[in-house]
């Protein structure tokens, strides 16, 4: 087991429960994908796993995050990602006054010179376009390019768990696809452990082993990649295949039923 | 025009001491968005520092003496004031700064007394005469420690790994800390650094002029420099304080006699022209206006 979060609840200022009692794990190699709709609690997981929490006026009320078996809950993030876990957060966090190559060495400010120099490289020849924009603002590069930009950073922090949070968000769908190549990809020659939380089920579908989907800050599917692509309830509200009639009059109900 | 020549000397002297102090002033508003209005005391807590040196070291050594201890005071202000209010508005941080610039006050004067006082020894002597004109060693010394030091943090922040977080975390905290950047321990360093610069304008004021409370007012020039810089622009304070420090001089010698007290008003004066024409400062940043 490389992560594993077990019953987690966690509240933001002290009354907004986010995650109700949240149970999850990720092996070694493994790709997991975490659905759910808009304020299921994604977020709140991510934030939670990565130690960042405080930073957004939240805290764990229960439960654990365990991480290579060391219990990181209530670690600060500098030791989680000292540990091997790099959180890709929401929104595209890249810093957009910094230029690429600055940005890549915030990334690596672990790194000895000599490495930051060779992951430096080793990013530029995947990316060629960032390679080309190099010296720009970070901030006028385009959605894609700051996203290939983040992937990028994360891999200098050399973590053997990433998690990324919503990578397809505002992209085209041309876009979003290369990016799941390229975290596939990434996952294979670098032996990662994936966790994709995405709001786009199908792109991250693609991708990945397991599934859950979270709704309202509990998880309410758990299984394989297949079965979730097989399963009534994940198709018809994650993958937009809706049956027509008795179904959908009933959809606001079976939504409840989950709860 | 012969007697110009010496105002504008002088301008520039006192100019490099405030571009070194809103440069302290600066660094931390940009790492940190705090405006730090204990600044003005952070450069008296360095000037007594100096001043309780030189007692019994050589004014030089004095000042080399104060400044680990000046980093280590700045350090002691993050710890104390800045750090237990993260995460809380900017605000309660600055009320916080405003309410240790009181009390900084009271405790300097309880621990020197109010009274002015002269530092024993001084700086090698490094006035010259070219061409009948006279530099006084105090210009030199402002000059020949301010614009390096100012020109080689300017420098360092673009280019060293250092700078390079210290600007990645005052963009985006948090998402320096998902990159396990140490951030605490950065602007630790930064308030370190801030304070070490007020010493060292503190130490040159002191040496030229003497030590008392009152050199808290040099404090309050910060703020029309480092907003005529462009508030989150070092090497702008820098830039600000000579423009700042030279109009002052002219302003002495040509509008003093017609506008008695109007040296006092002008930086304010010109803070205000200024930014009716570039609202982000000289040299501030602009905003970048993309999703």
């Amino acid at each position: 087991m490389i992560l594993a979060v077990e019953n987690l609840k966690v509240v933001y200022r002290g009354v907004i429960l986010a995650l109700d009692g949240v149970s999850l794990e990720v092996r070694e190699g493994e790709a997991v994908a975490l659905l759910g709709p808009n304020g299921a609690g994604k977020s709140s997981l991510v934030r939670a796993v990565a130690g960042l929490l405080s930073q957004f006026e939240g805290r764990v009320l229960d439960g654990h995050v365990r991480l290579f078996r060391e219990d990181t809950t209530h670690l600060d993030p500098v030791r989680i990602t000292g540990l091997g876990l790099t959180a890709v957060l929401e929104g595209r966090p890249i810093f957009r006054y910094l230029t690429p190559v600055e940005n890549l060495v915030a990334a690596g400010h672990r790194l000895s010179p000599r490495e930051l120099k060779e992951g430096m490289e080793e990013v530029f020849a995947r990316f060629p376009r960032l390679y080309e924009r190099r010296h720009e603002q970070a901030g006028y590069l385009s959605g894609g390019e700051q996203q290939m930009l983040l992937l990028g950073m994360a891999l200098l922090t050399r973590p053997k768990v990433l998690v990324v949070d919503e990578p397809s968000l505002g992209l085209a769908p041309k876009l979003v696809e290369e990016v799941m190549r390229t975290l596939e990809a990434l996952r294979r020659e670098k032996n990662l452990s994936l966790l994709l939380v995405e709001q786009n089920a199908r792109a991250a579908l693609s991708i990945v082993d397991r599934v859950y989907v979270l709704e309202r800050g509990r998880v309410v599917f758990e299984g394989d990649a297949k079965a979730a692509q097989e399963d009534q309830d994940v198709l018809e509200f994650y993958l937009g295949k809706e049956e027509v009639g008795f179904r959908q009059s009933k959809r606001y109900r079976r939504r409840k039923r989950w709860v | 025009m012969p007697d110009l020549l010496p105002y504008l000397i002088g301008g520039l002297a006192n100019g490099a001491l405030y571009g070194l102090l809103a440069l302290g002033f600066v660094l931390v508003y940009r790492a940190t968005s705090v405006v730090n209005f204990a600044i003005g005391e952070f450069l008296l807590v360095g000037a007594y520092l100096t001043y309780t040196f030189a007692l019994f070291l050589p004014l030089p050594l004095a000042i080399l003496a104060a400044l680990p201890l000046a980093f280590l005071f700045g350090l002691l202000v993050e710890r104390g004031f800045v750090r237990p209010l993260l995460g809380r508005s900017v605000v309660a941080v600055i009320m916080a700064t405003i309410g240790l610039a009181a009390a900084l006050d009271g405790v300097v004067q309880l621990l020197w007394g109010p009274d002015l006082k002269y530092l024993s020894g001084s700086l090698p002597n490094l006035g010259f005469q070219a061409g009948g004109i006279f530099v006084s060693s105090r210009a030199v010394w402002n000059l020949l420690l301010a614009l390096p030091l100012g020109l080689g943090l300017l420098f360092a922040l673009r280019r060293s790994r250092y700078g390079i977080l210290v600007r990645a975390i005052s963009e985006r905290e948090v998402a320096a800390l998902a990159l396990g950047i140490p951030t605490a321990r950065i602007l630790a360093g930064v308030w370190g650094i801030s304070a070490l610069l007020a010493t060292l304008a503190g130490a040159l004021l002191a040496a030229a002029s003497g030590v008392g409370p009152n050199l808290v007012f040099l404090g309050l020039k910060v703020f029309p420099v480092a907003i005529l810089g462009g508030l989150d622009s070092v090497g702008g304070a820098l830039l600000a304080g000579l423009i700042l420090g030279v109009l002052e001089a002219l302003s002495q010698r040509y509008l003093e006699p017609l506008l008695p007290g109007f040296t006092e008003a002008l930086p304010f004066v010109v803070v205000l022209l200024v930014l009716l024409v570039r609202p982000y400062g000289l040299l501030g940043e602009r905003q970048i206006e993309r999703a």
